[in-house]
């Protein structure tokens, strides 16, 4: 089980990038009031260092309900940059939400894999000096 | 309230919404965009200042050059200026977001065309958009006997705007920009000029040779604003057969032994034993370069380490240099020929460093290193492959601010450790580690300094900015240039290198562009600011 301070996290996190990506919203790094439940199909990249696969799961479908789908970015920088690519690239068309969170030299490869891509992003913020939150257009 | 995030200096909401009007009746509404999700990725900087002096006002995204000619009239009517990049990268020199807030980006990532890649004679033309995995893969599809040398972040950026930005890699023709040859440049006026032989009518050596009649120009199109380059040419090298390629990395215990180190690279650097723009890493940094999420039970951070407050002390340096089994200076170079080649060099080489050295130097090649990543990071670098490994260093720190101080270096044994005992003193007295690699030209070395701090907290922004202020004075001071920077930083680096060469840039600023359109501030030639 999570503590509650990273379920709290989690909760903000993942409501944000949720709502955000649902309604269109953009830009500025916030917090959202709540999710749109019932009409997200979202993909989450995250870390294993920072969270279960088990945790994201359950805390995005307490927060954020839909259908979602989590992806460990392990491996090399090179395999996080071209696994975030293939990702992003094909979440366009099947998906409406994309967010992640990553440790920062993980999002500066995951950044440059979505704006290689054509991608721009909801919003990025910094949780903790070594947490990058993120939630990008699909 | 304004429709656009933000405007350029001296246009009118009015005046401006009149020019994005005409920019989309000529490249449609898709490719000029002005909404903030479009532009929030060029707004992600990792210098020190506030995002809120560098937001542009638009992006658009041409896709030939006639397109651009149009660009540039528009520009010069409504007096929009445009701030161009190629693949949008250049990190700790500046990610893609303008000097200075309200111009337009002009994104050529569209432009993305491999015009010519020749095998026989060993190199390419191609557009600002293509990266250097690009080219990789079309070798590879072709299967050519070539190889591109590429910086650090390699397969994610291109050969045009890391060339034009004077970039460097590991390879041996790793100055970057002496290895280039031939440009088509689109100037301010709307001409479209080929530099060396290109524009001679039906040209068949543009790639094949840099000169071509009269002055020489191509140097006045780099870390400049006087025209968009949207071809570039480059020189590619024949991959060494099997077995003549060795990379490998010496390591040395001790800070002090810089000098002793320098003096017993550079004559075999000279004489071309050693042939490739090769790298002199510290400690920090290459303990950094380690610091990937993905190793469980391994050391992630800064943090892991040291969690008391100022820099690291050195018996805590000392143990991350044990723990991590890396050298206080770790120097990785290679040797590219035959088999036979190869084997004779390396005689010379591990020779001379024995010599010199005893048992003071820890010899490491890829059977003794194995799987260790930071060696495949460089054996990939110096072979021209693909590795973004470097991007660990931002776990170090953490927070997203890093910039790098990049001062020029003679490569002597005198002036290697001064500058290292220079850059520590300032960074430590602002409370940063010293974190650096000399990368050894053909006389010179390029020292680059990771200033690596935390965005998020204002005051350590502030630290950050004042740090590499001094930095740049101190090292002016002592006679080092920089030779590349950052746009927090360009106006005040311009200033270091002298009245006289401002007004030689102004003046072909003037002539070239006297609307001043194209990306004002880059190196500090802004005709908006006076002398």
């Amino acid at each position: 089980m999570t503590n509650v301070t990273r379920r709290a996290f989690f909760k903000t996190f993942f409501s944000a990038g949720a709502a955000l990506a649902v309604s269109g919203g953009v830009s500025q790094p916030r917090q959202a009031e709540a999710a749109i439940k019932g009409q997200i199909i979202g993909v989450c990249l995250y870390v294993p260092s920072l969270g279960k696969a088990s945790d994201f799961v359950e805390l995005m479908n307490t927060n954020a309900r839909g259908d979602w789908t989590v992806h460990p970015l392990t491996g090399s920088l090179t395999d996080r940059y071209f696994k975030t690519k293939d990702l992003y690239e094909g979440a366009r068309g099947t998906a409406n939400t994309f967010v992640g969170a990553v440790d920062p030299g993980s999002f500066a490869v995951v950044h440059e894999a979505i704006v290689n891509s054509g991608g721009s992003f909801h919003y990025i913020t910094y949780e903790e000096r070594n947490r990058v939150t993120f939630s990008a257009q699909l | 309230m304004s429709n656009f995030i933000a405007l350029p200096k001296g246009v009118t909401e009015e005046v401006f919404a009149r020019a994005i009007k005409e920019y989309r009746a000529l490249l449609g509404d898709d490719r000029v965009r002005t909404d903030p999700a479009s532009l929030q990725s060029y707004m992600k900087i990792m210098y020190p200042e506030s995002m809120d002096l560098h937001i542009p006002s638009a992006a658009m995204y041409p896709r030939t050059v006639k397109e651009i000619q149009a660009i540039l009239a528009i520009a010069n009517k409504y007096k929009t200026p445009l701030w161009t990049v190629s693949t949008g990268k250049n990190f700790g020199y500046g990610s893609a977001a303008p000097a200075t807030r309200g111009q337009i980006v002009i994104d050529l990532k569209t432009m993305d065309k491999i015009i010519h890649v020749d095998e026989e004679l060993g190199y390419c033309l191609v557009e600002p958009g293509v990266t250097y995995y690009d080219i990789q893969k079309y070798i590879k599809k072709h299967k050519m006997n070539l190889m591109i040398s590429v910086p650090s972040p390699s397969a994610i950026v291109g050969p045009v705007g890391n060339s034009l930005d004077r970039g460097a890699g590991y390879t041996p023709y790793g100055d970057h920009f002496l290895f280039s040859c031939g440009m088509e440049v689109v100037m301010a006026n709307g001409d479209v000029v080929r530099t060396g032989m290109g524009d001679v009518p039906n040209a068949t050596s543009w790639q094949a040779t840099k000169w071509g009649n009269g002055p020489y120009v191509d140097g006045i199109f780099t870390q400049s604003n006087y025209g968009i380059v949207t071809k570039m040419g480059f020189w590619l090298m024949k991959t060494p057969p099997p077995g003549g390629y060795l990379p490998f990395l010496m390591k040395f215990p001790k800070v002090e032994m810089l000098p002793e180190i320098i003096k017993t690279i550079m004559p075999l650097r000279l004489s071309q034993v050693i042939p490739n723009a090769c790298v002199v890493v510290n400690s920090l940094l290459e303990a950094a370069c380690y610091c990937n999420y993905d190793e469980n039970g391994k050391p992630t951070s800064r943090d892991s380490y040291y969690r008391g407050k100022g820099i690291l002390p050195p018996q805590v340096i000392q143990q991350i240099i044990d723990k991590c089994n890396i050298g206080a200076w770790n120097f990785y170079a290679a040797l590219y020929g035959s088999r036979e080649q190869v084997a004779l060099a390396w005689k010379y080489v591990s020779g001379s460093f024995k010599a010199k050295f005893g048992n003071q130097v820890e010899i490491v090649t890829a059977k003794e290193a194995k799987d260790d990543p930071n060696f495949e990071f460089r054996r990939q670098m110096m072979m021209g492959g693909r590795s973004l490994q470097e991007f660990t260093y931002y776990n170090w720190r953490g927070g997203g601010g890093s910039v790098w101080f990049a001062p020029v270096a003679a490569a002597r044994p005198s002036e290697s450790y001064k500058q290292v005992k220079i850059a520590t003193e300032v960074l430590n007295k602002y409370g940063f580690d010293y974190l650096a690699e000399y990368i050894v030209g053909w006389r010179e070395m390029h020292h680059i300094i990771d200033l690596l701090y935390d965005r998020n907290q204002p005051e350590e922004m502030e630290r950050a900015y004042k740090c590499y202020d001094e930095l740049l004075k101190v090292f002016a001071r002592h006679g080092y240039g920089i030779y590349r920077t950052n746009p927090a930083f360009m106006e005040k680096a311009a200033n270091t290198f002298g009245p006289e060469m401002r007004k030689i840039h102004r003046t072909l600023k003037k002539a070239l562009d006297p609307n001043n359109i194209l990306a004002p501030g880059k190196s500090g030639i802004n005709l908006d600011i006076p002398l």
